[in-house]
């Protein structure tokens, strides 16, 4: 836990995580892409669990899917998953080396995206196989860089 | 006396996670189940999309800076030589256009003479494509142009080569255009050189469409040009879609294999038509006749609210 949050380097890094995730990155490489909302999500729940908490990943959630056009609320619920299971072990986590911070990463968001598409699939989307879990994959591989970057503009700005 | 802190929030923060998580669970379900099976929530939808806004906006900046740092450098004498051709181009163009002009007012004439009704020329407002769906299994597109510029759902977008997709969701400054290579397109097509009517559907490649229930013995051949039919009342008569690319028989099955390649550069194209088909639409000031031919697409990029 911080002892210190700067609430704008919040609000930059959740409307950076937005303009991520719908853009800057190779066409042919989307199945790839790191979940930047949810690694936003896991981050500020993890570092401040009193301030942000699982109303707000919900809201995040719901912005995601108005971006995504998925029906609305299937990634809101996602959302909300993580920072209730963020809430539940960050006690733990904090005690975590980075490597197994990275591994609670792969499986947290790997949760979230398996419930996504459940849900996605359940209201008729196609069948991706397993491929859906690269973006969890990817989001463990840069969690030590975006911990290590928000650590710091936190304390310098907080 | 952070750990003071981290104390208390443990024991404030102890029981409520797991309420509120509750409450949010009931919450989405309640939202999912309106938006995906009863369609009730458009509005909502559309007005936390209008607040998005500036995420596409900064998500498209990167290509505008880009676009102005090349401007900065582009010679005087590369301006001249490249307003050359786009004038020499226009004026090709506008030829072919005279000709045109001429071939639909006999062709109209010819329809009265049979007592069918004219047909009328389809009205375009020219957008630019400002973001792709993060999505990787749907392939739908976010343009310029929303419910202020008169967009609405179901119009037809085109690029300089073909059809491109349909409007599915629109906000005030942006909407989603769902591509014809999506897995949930489909299109009424017919081939130009005997008029076969078939459906057009995407498989998720976006290089590849699917002619489906053709049967065996229809006169189609590889590099026939697929044109929309019509048909169906959503996309106007007459614009390339597809080339059939391939076509495999196999025995026994009733229908051909048919894999047809989309005329529309679905993924290169950066500007983009929105057709207004003549009737019910509210004129949008400004707005000319298009044509079958209408904008060619160009490296540099015009006024965005520019008319063609």
């Amino acid at each position: 836990m911080l002892s210190v949050i700067s609430y704008p380097v919040f609000a930059l890094s959740v409307v950076l995580s937005l303009v991520l995730s719908i853009s800057l990155f190779p066409i042919g490489w989307f199945e790839f892409r790191p979940e930047w909302l949810g690694l936003m999500v896991f981050y500020w729940t993890f570092r401040a669990p009193a301030q942000f908490g699982i109303l707000l990943a919900w809201c995040l959630g719901l912005s995601l899917d108005v971006l995504e056009a998925t029906p609305l609320g299937v990634n809101g619920l996602a959302m909300a998953l993580i920072a209730f299971l963020v809430l539940t072990i960050h006690q733990r986590l904090r005690m975590y080396p980075m490597p197994q911070q990275c591994l609670m990463v792969f499986l947290l968001l790997g949760i979230n995206q398996m419930l996504v598409h459940f849900i996605k699939q359940m209201l008729g989307g196609e069948d991706a196989g397993f491929s859906y879990l690269w973006p969890a994959l990817t989001s463990a591989l840069v969690w030590p860089l975006v911990c290590v970057l928000l650590d710091n503009l936190n304390r310098k700005l907080g | 006396m952070a750990g003071v802190a981290a104390i208390k929030t443990i024991f404030v923060q102890g029981p409520v996670p797991g309420l509120r998580l509750l409450l949010v669970i009931a919450l989405s379900a309640v939202l999912i189940v309106a938006d995906a099976r009863f369609d009730k929530l458009t509005s909502v939808r559309s007005v936390i999309g209008t607040g998005l806004a500036p995420v596409h906006w900064f998500g498209n900046a990167p290509y505008e800076l880009q676009n102005w740092i090349e401007g900065l450098f582009t010679t005087r004498d590369d301006l001249l030589a490249e307003n050359e051709d786009l004038n020499a181009r226009l004026l090709i163009l506008e030829r072919r256009a005279l000709k045109y002009a001429a071939l639909a007012s006999e062709n109209n004439e010819l329809r009265r003479l049979m007592n069918s009704s004219e047909v009328l020329d389809d009205r375009v407002i020219v957008g630019e494509i400002v973001g792709v769906s993060p999505d990787p299994f749907s392939h739908e597109v976010i343009i310029n142009k929303g419910s202020r510029d008169g967009v609405t759902v179901g119009q037809a977008i085109l690029d300089a080569h073909g059809l491109m997709g349909q409007v599915q969701q629109t906000s005030s400054f942006t909407s989603r255009v769902l591509l014809v290579s999506d897995s949930s397109h489909a299109v009424p097509v017919e081939v130009v050189r005997n008029g076969l009517r078939a459906i057009l559907l995407g498989n998720g490649n976006i290089n590849a469409l699917e002619l489906v229930h053709v049967p065996d013995t229809a006169d189609i051949r590889e590099g026939d040009l697929l044109v929309s039919s019509g048909l169906g009342g959503r996309f106007p008569k007459g614009y390339p879609v597809a080339e059939v690319e391939n076509i495999t028989k196999e025995s026994g099955e009733p229908f051909v294999n048919i894999e047809a390649t989309p005329k529309a550069r679905l993924n290169q194209s950066r500007l983009v038509l929105v057709v207004f088909s003549p009737d019910g639409e509210e004129d949008e000031d400004g707005n000319e006749h298009g044509q079958d031919e209408p904008a060619v697409n160009v490296g540099i990029e015009p006024d965005p609210d520019e008319v063609r």
